[in-house]
């Protein structure tokens, strides 16, 4: 017995002696080996015949087993919510992989999306270019038949008009954008195609009261482009600069002639780089002293039917159909807010001819400013 | 002078009614159809001087129509201008030329711009064939 458990002799058989049974009493004893054991102690008390206690039954039970098994028990419960908690764990994990395979299915959805777009636009087109046609004819049969048309029904005519009109170059606006595919390349000066794109916002430019200024490097190598599509590009460019600044600014058109000399995401040594290093290439740029660009837009201003503009004002195809355009010529878009702040700046980068009167692109090293 | 006969083939009705209205009050004689299938049958008895063909119709195209047309010695020369809601004008034009077509009209379009095509190819067809079947 261990002394510390002496006192239990005190305690234990006085009762047992005066008559009392004791039941599964829970101690610790030391087995002759000297290792300390929990026992479950019985006491019943033998009488003789007169009734008088004389011995007593002891039955002590080596519970340790029951003990560990007890506490293994215990522990096990406990490695079990742990396990749960794994589970859990997994679960979450779970789900969250589900929910990011169910973006990246939203992503391929809309992938998907932007290839149908195509087939989509020609049966827009066809279904809403009739009824478009329908509404203009009726227009005009009123305009001639009304003889003496008061202000508002003049007013009513026009509005009518322009709707159809509005609502026409949304469509057209996805038809360049679906059939934005198919290149007549020939030999252009850019400088050329862009001061003919400002000719064609001239109108937006006074209205705004936005002026414009060109700050073009002559003399620079010409590039194989489409003309009509480029001067989408710029076109569209210029008209989101003037849109930014209602009431008015400075629209800033630069180009120049550049020589690729660090390495940018998508300039690179080997042949696939889109832009290799020692290229000379010609970069427009187009700038405005407007809001500039929030930046919870950016990631998305590619994006089709990307738009802050009021419905009726802007489609947000501006620059998907500029980006699709200029990846088929194998040039760079980018467009971000200029370093100092005070408005946006789109950068057009594509690539130039090696002018024939010589190998120039090996002497007049880099750009020459005027 | 006689009124310029114009047969309009669009499956719309609403579309051929809203030029036909225009058209006549602008002094043209107009028959509709709206059946790409019956356009040749109904071309034989109008005997037109001038047709407008939409491209894009549910049963025959407008392209079928006017080979059909072309086939029949009374409409070799009958001026054939597509009018088309569909997407690519090249590819409008490149079976316009084919097929003999000379122009097409991309919808929506205006009355006058109507007008003016049709004024626009019968004084050419008139300097280029001087004794045509219809004055
Ligand atoms: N120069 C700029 N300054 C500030 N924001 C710009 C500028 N250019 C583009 N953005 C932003 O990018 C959005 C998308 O431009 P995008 O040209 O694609 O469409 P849009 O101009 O809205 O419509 P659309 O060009 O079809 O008429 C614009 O709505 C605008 O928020
Ligand atoms: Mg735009």
């Amino acid at each position: 017995m261990p002394p510390e458990r002496l006192h239990e002799l005190s305690e234990i058989y006085p009762g047992v002696a005066r008559g009392g049974v004791i039941d599964q009493f829970e101690t610790v004893r030391i087995r002759r080996d000297g290792v300390h054991i929990e026992v479950s102690l019985s006491i019943m008390p033998i009488r003789d015949r007169n009734g008088r206690v004389t011995s007593a039954l002891i039955i002590m039970r080596d519970i340790t087993a029951a003990q560990l098994a007890l506490q293994e028990a215990a522990q096990s419960s406990e490695k079990l919510s742990d396990r749960e908690r794994m589970l859990k764990r997994a679960l979450v994990a779970l789900r969250e992989s589900h929910e990011r395979a169910k973006s990246a299915q939203l992503q391929l959805v809309q992938a998907a999306k932007l290839e149908s777009i195509g087939r989509l636009a020609a049966g827009v087109a066809h279904e809403v270019k009739n009824p478009l046609a329908v509404i203009l004819f009726a227009v005009d049969y009123l305009a001639e038949s009304i003889p003496n048309p008061d202000g508002n029904i003049q007013v009513a005519l026009t509005d009518a008009r322009e709707a159809v009109g509005r609502a026409d170059s949304v469509i057209r606006g996805l038809l360049d954008f679906s059939t934005a595919t198919e290149l007549s390349p020939s030999e252009q000066d850019v400088n050329k195609l862009v001061r003919r794109s400002l000719q064609l916002v001239r109108h937006s430019l006074t209205k705004s009261h936005v002026f414009a200024v060109e700050e073009m490097e002559e003399g620079l190598p010409s590039a194989m482009l489409d003309r009509n599509k480029i001067e989408q590009v710029f076109v569209n460019l210029m008209i989101n600069a003037i849109d930014a600044m209602p009431t008015g600014g400075t629209l800033i058109v630069r180009t120049r002639r550049d020589r690729l000399t660090v390495m940018g995401s998508d300039v690179g040594v080997r042949k696939t780089d889109r832009f290799q290093v020692g290229q000379s290439v010609i970069v427009v740029e187009v700038e405005d002293t407007g809001t500039g660009i929030d930046e919870t837009a950016r990631p998305r201003l590619f994006d089709p039917f990307f738009t802050t503009k009021p419905p009726g004002k802007g489609t947000g195809l501006g620059l998907a159909v500029c980006k699709t355009i200029v990846a088929l010529h194998g040039g760079t878009i980018r467009i971000g807010n200029k370093e100092g702040g005070g408005g946006a700046r789109a950068t057009v980068v594509l690539h130039g001819i090696r002018s024939k009167e010589g190998q120039s692109d090996g002497e007049g090293a880099g750009p020459t400013r005027r | 002078m006689e009124k310029v006969r114009v047969l309009l083939v669009d499956d719309e009705p609403s579309f051929t009614r809203m030029l036909k209205l225009n058209l006549e009050k602008r002094g043209f004689t107009v028959m509709v159809e709206n059946n790409g299938a019956y356009a040749y049958t109904v071309a034989q008895d109008f005997m037109p001087d001038f047709i407008f063909l939409d491209v894009i119709m549910p049963d025959v195209d407008g392209g079928e129509v006017a080979a059909k047309l072309r086939r029949d010695p009374n409409f070799k020369d009958t001026p054939i201008v597509f009018l088309t809601a569909g997407v690519s004008r090249e590819a409008t034009k490149a079976k316009g030329n084919i097929i003999g077509g000379q122009q097409y009209l991309a919808k929506p379009v205006t009355v006058d711009e109507v007008v003016a095509t049709i004024e626009k190819v019968m004084k050419k067809k008139t300097k280029a064939t001087p004794a045509s079947p219809r004055g």
